[in-house]
């Protein structure tokens, strides 16, 4: 049996996100230009799949950077490592798919291929491994080579409509899982037990992918769990975090108290230092960006110097008062913020 | 390395009938041999890890190592593993510093509290935000402090970060690649590091269990996975286990004309993308793999959906179990990665059965494929100048593909031992395929 709603992991990116991909990647396009780059090289899944629309299989942790894709500035083309076309958008052509190798040599002669690549005069990079950076060295001796994370970063902090309704659509399936454990708790079943039936009720929805994950751990007072869940959904994140089976009164409140607080605080132009007034007397919190993951801004008690909100920023807002913990996802709008919480 | 394995793994020998059962249900859950004795010392796996990575800066005249890969923070420090997105792994990540004939390695993360104890082989500081621009200072002091001025000196590196390469951290330093600093240190693994991959295996077994009697006609690929991937929280009942890949339960085509389209005109797996219905008859390619203590597993079969294999498909099986014998055959120190090449390829009518964007075989250790790689595009000179050494661990992954009929794929751990091979896996079944008797 399947729960209706999210067909998330579609074999080919549809129709319907067409639109979306076409606007970042527009984003991302302008962007190059006003950086006066030549050539974009990607490695990170988040840059990949925001620069591209291009999915593949899900891993956990950090992988080594690596032109996981190049993009052409003045040939507006997109060029992508996968070995099949799965998982491409329509409007990337087989002809720009470059086959996953563990030969090096191999990997030079596709990227030699890529027409405006080794003429490149200025190349971006998302980050930098020793053997990257000799490779672009060697086949593109001309180049000056620099660092486009922040490009990214600059275009990707305001979300588009159509990427707040994925968030939208994301936290409504980590929001049913958050329920499954709420529920397993309160029929006394152990953490294990109610992780377990977080994940069936996300798998239910087709989504079988983590952000942050789901975890469940003892809250601030016995018989308190403090339940969180992050997911990727059609490759964004929704999530939030709620402690399970307190009281009222005391620090359980006073977390509810100050993440509304936060909350409330972000709003267009507010800075670390706004927010750290508002979050004043709690232990632990953090507010930082959430997308096609996690994202900056992150501000905290010692983060996030220099930081100034602004519309349409998704922030994942988050309060530890020992032990109760409480974390929604906020769309920072002109007016009130939205949480996407259903 | 012999005498130091004994005790820990049971000397086994391939034997696919053993787990086969030919009755229904489909899995016969006894037989996966789950009793295996963990005796891991993670502090002494932590002191021998961080003499190996001694012992090759001293080889590759590296003064101070900084590292930001996961798996080489935890191959340096022992910090735990989590199954989280690359953005969350990226931004919240733990950085390890190793400096030469420095007696401890050094670990900068957060949430000191709510992690597990380190090892007392590991100097704790302050988590560090190498994403963050705004960070930069409090990394360079952190980095002056534990290792000195980096500039003049030769300093391995494995990433810098955008926000790195604009604070310019590096300059003045001669940076070298850290990736080749912990490929030498890793591809022979100590007997705790068999342990825990032999660990991770049986529990990635275990769970998979409650996945294949998931399959069923109408059931979709999410519903499998999230039986898998529940019960590895749930019939583990403890922590640890992270998750490392979205489980693969996908249906493979008959012939490879029907598609997805390849660069190199094979069939392609494992695509991840896609939440197929499954029907009646479906090959489906299982592959996953979960953490213990760093330590990654990897399992692989082919099951049929809702009915038993057809003789064509069942043919496949034989197959794949005469390339599998052949190779284990010749398997012990000294053989080349070339040698197991030719005895699969052999055995397999002198067509090469794997997959040729992959390879026969690979290693796996704090990478889920780390070297060695046998059979790769890397090439048959490569292969021919790889000999396995005692503590070596393999993947063998062969495919074999019959156009119009499918393929079988499934995988098995092996390590290198002093005189052959051990098995790290706990014989989980072949069901609903028979070996032939």
């Amino acid at each position: 049996v399947t729960a209706p709603g999210t067909n998330t992991q579609s074999a080919s990116p549809g129709s319907d996100d067409a639109a979306l991909r076409s606007e970042r990647r527009t984003r991302v396009f302008e962007a190059m230009d006003r950086a006066m780059l030549d050539v974009l090289v990607l490695g990170r899944r988040d840059a990949v799949a925001y620069a591209t629309g291009a999915r593949s299989l899900w891993t956990a942790g950090t992988r080594p950077p690596g032109p996981a894709c190049v993009l052409v500035g003045d040939r507006r083309a997109s060029h992508v490592l996968s070995t099949w076309d799965a998982g491409v958008p329509p409007e990337i052509p087989f002809e720009h798919l470059y086959g996953v190798t563990w030969n090096p040599a191999i990997l030079a002669a596709s990227l030699q291929a890529i027409p405006g690549f080794v003429d490149a005069g200025r190349i971006g990079v998302d980050a930098l491994s020793p053997g990257v950076e000799r490779l672009l060295a060697r086949l593109c001796p001309s180049a000056t080579i620099v660092p486009a994370d922040d490009l990214l970063v600059g275009i990707r902090a305001r979300k588009l409509p159509a990427e707040i309704e994925r968030v939208r659509t994301a936290t409504a399936v980590a929001a049913a899982a958050v329920d499954a454990a709420t529920a397993a708790l309160n029929a006394h079943a152990g953490h294990a037990t109610a992780q377990a039936a977080a994940i069936r009720t996300a798998a239910a929805r087709s989504v079988t992918v983590p952000s942050s994950g789901v975890t469940v751990r003892r809250g601030g007072a016995w018989g308190t769990f403090g339940v969180d869940v992050g997911l990727l959904v059609d490759g964004y994140e929704g999530g939030l975090g709620r402690t399970v089976g307190t009281t009222p009164g005391g620090e359980a409140d006073e977390s509810v108290a100050t993440q509304r607080r936060l909350v409330e605080a972000c709003r267009p132009g507010a800075t670390a230092a706004d927010l750290r007034a508002d979050a004043s007397g709690t232990a632990r919190w953090m507010v930082r960006g959430s997308g096609m993951g996690f994202e900056p801004p992150v501000i905290t008690t010692v983060l996030g110097d220099g930081v100034r909100l602004a519309e349409d920023m998704v922030l994942s807002v988050e309060v530890d008062v020992a032990g109760f913990m409480r974390r929604d996802l906020v769309a920072v709008t002109a007016g009130a913020p939205e949480i996407m919480t259903p | 390395m012999g005498a130091d394995l004994e005790g820990v793994l049971a000397e086994q020998r391939f034997a696919p009938g053993a787990g086969a059962n030919p009755a229904r249900p489909a899995v016969d859950t006894d037989s996966i041999d789950t009793d295996i004795d963990t005796d891991i010392d993670i502090a002494r796996m932590v002191r021998r890890r961080h003499a190996r990575l001694q012992a090759e800066m001293a080889n590759q005249d590296v003064e101070v190592a900084i590292l930001l890969h996961r798996p080489h923070v935890t191959y340096a420090t022992g910090h735990p593993v989590h199954g989280v997105d690359a953005t969350h792994a990226v931004w919240e990540r733990p950085v390890a510093v190793v400096t030469a004939g420095g007696d401890r390695s050094h670990l900068l993360a957060g949430d000191i509290e709510s992690q597990p104890a380190t090892p007392p082989e590991v100097q704790r500081h302050p988590a560090v935000w190498p994403e963050l621009g705004s960070a930069m200072p409090a990394l360079a002091d952190a980095l002056a402090a534990i290792a000195g001025p980096l500039a003049g000196r030769r300093v391995a590196l494995d990433e810098q970060t955008g926000a790195m390469l604009r604070a310019g951290l590096l300059d003045g330093a001669t940076v070298v690649d850290a990736s080749h600093l912990v490929a030498s240190a890793k591809i022979v693994k100590t007997a705790d590091e068999l342990a825990c991959i032999a660990l991770a295996q049986r529990r990635n077994e275990i769970a998979m269990r409650a996945a294949q009697q998931a399959l069923r006609p109408g059931v979709r690929r999410s519903t499998v996975a999230g039986a898998f991937l529940s019960a590895l929280h749930e019939a583990l009942h403890e922590p640890g286990g992270a998750n490392l890949i979205d489980p693969i339960f996908q249906p493979v085509p008959r012939s490879v004309t029907d598609g997805p389209r390849t660069t190199t005109g094979t069939v392609a797996f494992p695509t991840g993308v896609g939440d197929p219905v499954f029907a009646e008859g479906d090959l489906v390619w299982v592959d996953s793999g979960i953490d213990h203590l760093g330590y990654a597993s990897d399992f692989g079969r082919t099951w049929v959906v809702g009915r038993d294999p057809t003789p064509a498909e069942q043919s496949l099986f034989s197959r794949w179990c005469a390339v599998m014998t052949a190779v284990l055959d010749v398997l012990r120190p000294g053989v080349t990665a070339g040698d197991l090449c030719h005895a699969a390829t052999t055995a397999n009518d002198g067509e090469r059965p794997w997959l040729p964007y992959f390879y026969l075989a690979h290693g796996v250790g704090i990478e889920s494929a780390e070297m060695p790689l046998v059979g790769t595009d890397l090439g048959a000179a490569f292969d021919d100048g790889l000999v396995l050494a005692p503590g070596m661990v393999l993947v063998l992954e062969p495919v074999v593909w019959r156009e119009g009929v499918g393929g079988y794929r499934a995988e098995e751990i092996v390590a290198v031992t002093d005189d052959g091979w051990c098995h790290l896996g706990g014989g989980y079944p072949y069901a609903p395929f028979e070996a032939a008797a």
